[in-house]
């Protein structure tokens, strides 16, 4: 029974269902960074995958897709920047409202574009980088080249793009001046002022940022895992991104390490219902198995996780 | 912040909050004609439904019961009208919004409608309404049930899958006896299904294992393609899926991997695109025959209120589509298999549970 749950395509699902999530995650902890909450990474995900199909439906190009996904992602992180950094106003009621708008304008397009809302036509999805073939012999050390296959070797691009994203983010984020102005920007606003940075040009930039890697996690979803794009297909997994960010302290690597965590969570629930039959456990309880998990890592686990001093709090200066 | 800042925002939002609501009111009406029911009545009825979640679109029983209604429009010169639900909770104001406009029947698609129904029914007791996939106990006077034997034409999936995974027609089929049952939420509805794909195969493959997983919802492709990979890790070489658009990750997972799927509510060989090299067949679910013939019932004034009407083999609610691209390589054994569990479940000789 444990040969059927621990399998290399377990830790391969996780990376999978991580990518998507630590993409967000990484956005987040860097919008958060610069003292902006953006609990708007929900939609811009959205976006993002709808732009990807759209684009990719119309030209063909896969690869073009996903840059449409990062400058979707861009354009709803701008409404969110104009709103909450130059508007001043709640940046929760403005993350709330993209969220919304995101959901309705998705679905008000597939109505525009395709004459019909619900799933768009499939496009052809991009494919692992690497395709060795993986014997599955009983020889030793064919098992062990079967299990490094399935894990590391079987993915998509974005998959091991987000792997580098967190390491140059994290490294940015504690080695250039950069890293230092942002996480300045979060705690002491008005000490960068005063030093002559730009708190509005730093912020906008953040969010920027954050809408592109939410964009990409769009397009992670729909160019590589699926196909095709679905009203409301991100189900949340914006809102365990941010969860994912805190579980991670604000640090890219922390954020991925988190949503590695939520993947694998996810993951293991699957293989865990492969046995509900011969357990008799409803799939109810395994399904919410992930959930759990974030109430748990934020409640108990992460306890006083302090966030950047000034976090939520428009910048006026004077 | 000051006072005019929040001024734009408050527009802003406005604008936000509008555009948001336009697709959720999208509507689908044929006719420029949409005063109350305070006018003379009209000699034709005017009818409507609301769909779930899944909205129009989703290649599965909210756009069958829109095909239904097309056709009554077209035959019978009917009006209707077309309501989206983005949200669970848009239920109750959808059909409040069509029952205070005056149409009749409304059809209110979806088993998660059902409460709403009974309640609604209650408020508008002049108003009919038909519930696609709901089940009342005791049905009120103004409404009827269409339910379908889901179990019936899911024993015929489970007869074809029991004999396939036996089988070696395509190179997808593996030795190891084993297929699996994607689900949506692990609900009555979807355990129907599951229910008659497992008697099916086991009644034609006694030692076939069958492995069922559920995403937990009925819109996340993601989740759906991960549990067709745990399925085809677990050898399983032909997945039925009776999950919505989570099927549709399936689909990609068994395309990626190589295993043979069955589709479910529509034939969705024709609405799946480039997918024909693993779509076995699909499990077909007839709403819009059975939308029809409610709707003409009620122009006949025999609506059947305080009914639950039931569509199973016998009456053609449910039934299998063809093999399409495998039309050839399917031996004729399991189309015969088919065949006789199909006649065998019409006469009463086979009853078929529907729970697993």
């Amino acid at each position: 029974m444990l040969g059927s749950i621990i399998t290399p395509d377990l830790f391969a699902s996780a990376l999978r269902m991580a990518t998507p999530l630590a993409l967000a995650a990484i956005g987040g902890t860097i919008c958060e960074r610069s003292g902006v909450v953006n609990i708007a990474l929900e939609g811009i995900m959205l976006c993002g995958a709808f732009a990807g199909v759209a684009v990719t439906l119309a030209i063909g190009n896969p690869w073009l897709g996903i840059i449409a996904a990062m400058l979707a992602g861009v354009a709803i992180a701008a409404i969110h920047a104009f709103t909450s950094i130059n508007l001043r106003s709640d940046q929760v009621v403005s993350g709330t409202a993209i969220n919304i708008l995101a959901l309705g304008v998705t679905g008000f397009l597939m109505e525009i574009m395709y004459g019909h809302p619900g799933t768009t036509e499939a496009i052809t999805t991009i494919k692992p980088i690497f395709r060795f073939a993986s014997e599955s012999g009983n020889s030793f050390l064919g098992t062990v080249w079967h299990w490094i296959n399935t894990i590391f070797l079987s993915h998509t691009p974005i998959v091991y793009l987000t792997i580098l994203i967190a390491v140059v983010a994290q490294w940015a984020m504690y080695n250039t001046r950069w890293g230092l102005r942002l996480r300045a920007l979060g705690e002491h606003p008005r000490a960068v002022d005063t030093v002559g940075v730009s708190v509005l040009k730093g912020r906008w930039v953040a969010v920027l940022m954050s809408g592109a890697l939410a964009g990409l996690a769009g397009a992670n979803l729909t160019l590589e895992q699926v196909g095709s794009f679905t009203e409301n297909m991100t189900n949340g997994r914006g809102f365990i991104a941010l969860a994912a960010n805190i579980f991670g302290r604000w640090t890219p690597m922390g954020s991925y390490e988190a949503s590695l965590l939520f993947g694998f969570a996810d993951a293991l629930q699957i293989k865990l219902q492969i046995f509900r039959g011969q357990i008799n456990i409803p799939s109810q309880f395994f399904l919410m198995l992930p959930y759990v998990l974030t109430v748990v890592v934020l409640a108990g686990v992460v306890g006083r996780a302090v966030g950047p001093a000034s976090v939520g709090k428009p910048y006026e200066k004077g | 912040m000051n006072s005019k800042s929040l001024r734009v925002l408050s527009v802003l939002l406005a604008v936000v909050l509008l555009v948001a609501f336009v697709p959720g009111c999208a509507t689908k009406t044929d006719t420029s004609d949409t005063s109350g029911g305070t006018t003379a009545p009209k000699p034709s009825i005017k009818t409507a439904m609301v769909t779930d979640v899944g909205g129009l679109g989703d290649k599965s029983f909210n756009d069958g019961a829109y095909a239904g209604l097309q056709r009554a429009e077209k035959e019978l010169g009917v009006e209707i009208k077309v309501l989206e639900s983005k949200e669970i909770t848009d239920y109750e104001s959808n059909i409040d919004q069509l029952a205070t406009a005056g149409y009749s029947p409304i059809f209110a698609v979806g088993f998660l409608m059902t409460d709403t129904v009974s309640k609604m029914a209650t408020a508008f007791p002049d108003t009919q309404f038909a519930g696609v996939d709901e089940f009342f106990d005791p049905v009120p006077a103004n409404v009827v049930g269409l339910n379908f034997k889901e179990e019936e034409g899911s024993y015929l999936a489970g007869v074809v899958a029991g004999l396939a995974t036996k089988d070696s027609f395509d190179s997808k089929l593996n030795k190891d006896n084993v297929i699996g049952f994607v689900g949506g939420m692990d609900i009555p509805l979807i355990q129907k299904f599951e229910a008659g794909y497992i008697a099916g195969a086991k009644a034609v493959n006694p030692d076939v294992k069958v492995i069922s997983l559920y995403a937990g919802n009925f819109t996340d492709q993601a989740k759906g393609k991960e549990l067709g990979y745990s399925l085809i890790e677990q050898k399983a070489d032909v997945i039925y899926a009776a999950a919505g658009q989570v099927g549709l990750g399936t689909i990609e997972a068994c395309k990626d991997k190589g295993a043979l799927f069955i589709g479910v509510d529509v034939d969705q060989y024709e609405t799946v695109k480039n997918s024909g090299s693993v779509i076995l067949t699909s499990m077909v679910k007839h709403v819009d025959n059975a939308v029809f013939e409610t709707v003409k019932q009620a122009v006949d004034g025999s609506f059947p209120g305080g009914s639950i009407k039931i569509f199973g083999l016998a009456e053609d609610g449910v039934g299998l589509a063809p093999f399409h691209d495998f039309e050839s390589k399917v031996p004729q054994a399991i189309k015969d298999a088919v065949e006789k569990a199909r006649t065998d479940i019409i006469s009463g000789a086979i009853k078929v549970p529907t729970t697993p």
